[in-house]
């Protein structure tokens, strides 16, 4: 098989969700036994151009060409059966089942109408082997580790003998050593001629196994080429691509007075590794890292949502330092996140009532019942602070716009006045009006007096509010730069130490 | 990261559990009665537990799925009710009027899975509509009258092949059926799957709906062979044949060691050996004399005990999760960025 040749061509595709625009002119080239690191930030129209060639979605333009012929990808299956395989991030598996039954089960081996286990040992056994996997097929999904469990899902896109394989950040739920032997087997698959693409948020990872590197931004294929023609921080600067410079909300200020909240070495195995850090009354610290770095693990970590292995959290409480278990720190936290269903918005309960939730105590007459006076008093009071757009108080919060319910959620947390706030993206999806009023209103925080730890893929949003960024990659604080620190400084630090450059 | 040894010991120990618990109730009766550990009892008990079995095996076809039927006690008496009618009114041979009855619980049971799967109902919610409705149906259809089979038909009760009674053979064929269905088949690897996890089966490409919708269509047509079997032991049709067997089925499913939240269990000794555990209880109770209640409280706590292992097994009751190790030292600094930066 030549090397030259190309396996897959995407041309020039589009997609469109009605007036949205997903995909505007990406393009990817893959060659035989090549691995192609496939890049992008958050929403930069990886997954659909993955979708697309996966079947899942279909083009609004452009060409799919398969060893130079026109193809056309109609379903998951069409796409297995031109040879195109996926590795998923999440893991597929049926725990109670055996590994030989999750790797076929979409094609069971049969004989005279019964399951052929024999045939389907030996195939399974045979793929495996090729993997370099020591368990057996007999074994039960639920007794393997996490690792173990990826190279089923690894045996399972292998099954249909695919031309082409696409792994979907596998790494992330890894570790180094089972992440050493996901590499081997990459280089098996490409020695023996197949085509991979390799979508991950690690830099270091692409320069290790990758031969050839696509950039996407917007929809858009930014640059592609030999991975020897680059360096990290041009990938970087390409995935984010120019930062205009927004006006800073407030100027950035040096860390004063006793800190509120000490992070100290926080572990968690498979996602953070030692994480240290103090945050003082009224600043903003950015959690600045890649997606998948390990930055909104921190948050969820603080606030009880994952376990810890290690580490102490110590919060300032009757003037000291003192320690405080996760989940009780959550209830002192103002906890923020991009998913504003998950965060506990009750879309179908009135405004009033989804403000009310968080603080009780405030709207309850005189028999311990929920006042409905109160109640929408304390809401209006709120809605009227935020700029809350609404008919009336007891509108559904579902009918209001991404921008109002976040402001909603805001709202819920300023009833209990937190001194801590921490956000994890929580302008996505907003648009720029209703963006700019979150972040003036994060600012407004701060001033009040609050902490704020704040997490964004943004740069443009973090530089125009942080008083001091911790670099984070894989789990771990690696580094510190002070607010006024630039965008070339805070792009390198991404590609930085690490990185494997 | 692999912990074989911990996790097969501690299989092995559920397993053995099981059968200890089983064990404990025939010694029990053993020695507390006289001729509960005899041949003839024993044959006894498989008769009797007979129809239980059978149904059982379409309730666990579903539960393996994770869903729930419990219209199945209802479908075998109105399906069976087909058959009653047809032969005692319309003089319909008997192996027409069990066919009818077999079609029909089929039928039934292919519209509760069109409500679960087409109308996207909650299966315990579709099956209690079902439950309710396909009994007054029957009850309507009956008048809620006692009505006697036709003589030739009531005799087939006592047809035994040597001390074998005939329905132990049937239910003994339709048991290593229903397994052999479940473990040997790809729909049956599937359905398992659909019990692990329906998203998840669904993004591997199984037909979920497709599959869910065969499954009650077994389940009924199971229950109409239980309701035809339960019909010839008792001679006749009355307004309580199969009053409760679903939720004795249910029991029978989640002792025998399938899980509720589906994927987990076999049919073969599962369901065999859970129907024996009630038959036992139920028998031996009865040889002491003791107070008819006293069985429903005895079951009760089995059923309760039966989900207790089904939920830790699942995992739906894990140990809580690690508590910070909380450690008080507050001078200490934090300062440790220099030292994380590096990284080998």
């Amino acid at each position: 098989m030549s090397m030259d040749k190309p396996v897959l061509e995407l041309v020039d595709i589009h997609k469109r969700f009605g007036s949205a625009v997903a995909l505007a002119g990406a393009s990817l080239t893959l060659r035989a036994g090549e691995a192609h690191a496939l890049m992008g930030a958050n929403g930069a129209g990886k997954s659909t151009l993955m979708n697309i060639l996966g079947g899942i979605l279909q083009r609004s333009e452009g060409q799919i060409r398969l060893g130079g012929t026109a193809i056309e990808i109609a379903s998951p299956r069409d796409a297995r059966r031109h040879g195109i395989s996926f590795v998923h991030q999440e893991l597929n598996m049926l725990p109670s089942m055996t590994v030989a039954e999750n790797v076929l089960i979409d094609e069971l081996p049969t004989q005279g109408g019964f399951v052929s286990r024999k045939r389907m040992r030996e195939r399974v056994a045979a793929i495996l082997e090729r993997l370099g996997c020591r368990f057996s097929p007999d074994d039960t999904v639920e007794t393997l580790g996490m690792g173990d469990r990826q190279m089923v899902e690894v045996a399972r896109a292998l099954a249909s003998d695919p031309r082409i394989l696409i792994f979907d950040e596998p790494t992330s739920s890894l570790s180094e050593r089972e992440k050493r032997r996901l590499f081997e087997v990459i280089g098996r698959l490409k020695a023996a001629g197949t085509a991979v693409v390799y979508i991950t948020h690690f830099l270091d990872e692409i320069f290790e196994t990758c031969e050839r590197v696509t950039v996407m931004r917007n929809g858009q294929t930014v640059t592609s080429g030999p991975l020897a023609d680059y360096r990290p921080h041009d990938i970087v600067t390409h995935m984010l691509g120019d930062v205009k410079l927004e006006e800073r909300l407030r100027p950035p200020r040096a860390p004063e007075g006793e800190p509120v909240l000490e992070v100290d070495r926080i572990s968690r195995q498979g996602a953070l590794d030692g994480v240290s850090f103090r945050l003082h009354p009224g600043e903003i610290v950015g959690l600045w890292g890649l997606l998948g770095s390990g930055r909104t693990e921190i948050l969820r970590a603080l606030v009880g949502l994952d376990g810890l292995d290690e580490g102490a959290i110590r919060l300032r409480k009757d003037g000291r330092l003192q320690p405080v278990a996760p989940g009780d720190l959550h209830a002192e936290v103002g906890f923020v996140t991009e998913d504003r269903r998950g965060e506990g918005l009750l879309l179908p309960l009135p405004v009033a009532s989804n403000i009310s939730f968080a603080n009780f105590d405030k709207v309850l007459g005189p028999l311990g019942l929920i006042d409905r006076k109160r109640e929408r008093r304390f809401g209006e009071a709120f809605a009227e602070r935020l700029k809350i757009k609404l008919h009336a108080i007891s509108q559904p919060v579902r009918t209001l716009s991404g921008g109002n319910q976040q402001k909603v959620v805001f709202a819920r947390w300023l009833g209990t006045a937190p001194r801590l706030f921490f956000l994890d993206e929580p302008t996505r999806g907003l648009d720029v009006g209703a963006k700019g009023e979150i972040l003036k209103l994060t600012a407004a925080l701060a001033e009040g007096g609050a902490s704020v730890l704040l997490a964004s893929s943004e740069l443009e949003e973090m530089m125009s509010l942080c008083d001091r960024y911790l670099i984070v990659q894989r789990g771990r604080i690696v580094g510190e730069l002070p607010g006024t620190a630039d965008k070339e400084t805070l792009m390198q630090a991404l590609s930085g130490p690490g990185t494997g450059a | 990261m692999r912990d074989n040894q911990s996790t097969s010991f501690g299989q092995l120990a559920r397993r053995h559990g099981f059968l200890i618990v089983l064990v404990a109730i025939f010694a029990v009766f053993t020695l507390a009665t006289d001729h509960f550990a005899t041949f003839g009892n024993f044959i006894a008990m498989l008769h009797a537990m007979a129809p239980v079995v059978v149904m059982s095996c379409g309730m666990a076809l579903v539960v393996l799925a994770g869903k729930l039927d419990i219209s199945i006690g209802s479908v075998a008496f109105l399906s069976s009710t087909f058959a009653v009618l047809l032969m005692n009114n319309h003089g319909v041979p008997p192996v027409v009027a069990f066919a009818v009855t077999l079609a029909a619980g089929a039928a039934l049971g292919a519209l509760n899975g069109f409500i679960v799967v087409g109308l996207g109902i909650n299966p315990l919610i579709a099956t209690l509509g079902t439950m309710i409705a396909l009994r007054g149906v029957a009850l309507q259809l009956t008048n809620a009258v006692l009505i006697p089979l036709p003589e030739s038909v009531r005799s087939l009760g006592n047809l035994s092949i040597g001390p074998i009674f005939v329905d132990i053979l049937v239910a003994a064929v339709v048991v290593i059926a229903a397994d052999q269905l479940h473990r040997r088949t790809v729909f049956g690897r599937q359905l398992n799957a659909i019990g692990n996890g329906e998203e998840v089966a669904a993004k591997i490409g199984i037909p979920v709906g497709r599959r869910v919708f065969v499954a009650f269509v077994l389940s009924g047509l199971f229950a109409s062979i239980g309701g035809i079997m339960s019909l010839i032991q008792v001679g006749s049709i009355s307004a309580y044949l199969g009053r409760g067997m679903e939720f004795t089925a249910v029991a029978v499913v989640v002792v025998g060691g399938i899980s509720l939240f589906g994927g987990r269990g076999t049919i073969l000794p599962g369901v065999v050996l859970g129907a024996l555990t009630f038959e036992m209880i139920a028998n031996g109770l009865n040889q002491m004399s003791a107070n008819p209640y006293a069985y429903r409280l005895v079951t009760g706590a089995i059923i309760f005990v039966a989900m207790y292992v089904d939920a830790m097994k699942s995992g739906r009751i894990r140990s809580r999760r690690k508590k910070l190790a909380v450690r008080d030292e507050p001078g200490r600094s934090t300062g440790t960025i220099a030292e994380t930066t590096s990284r080998p």
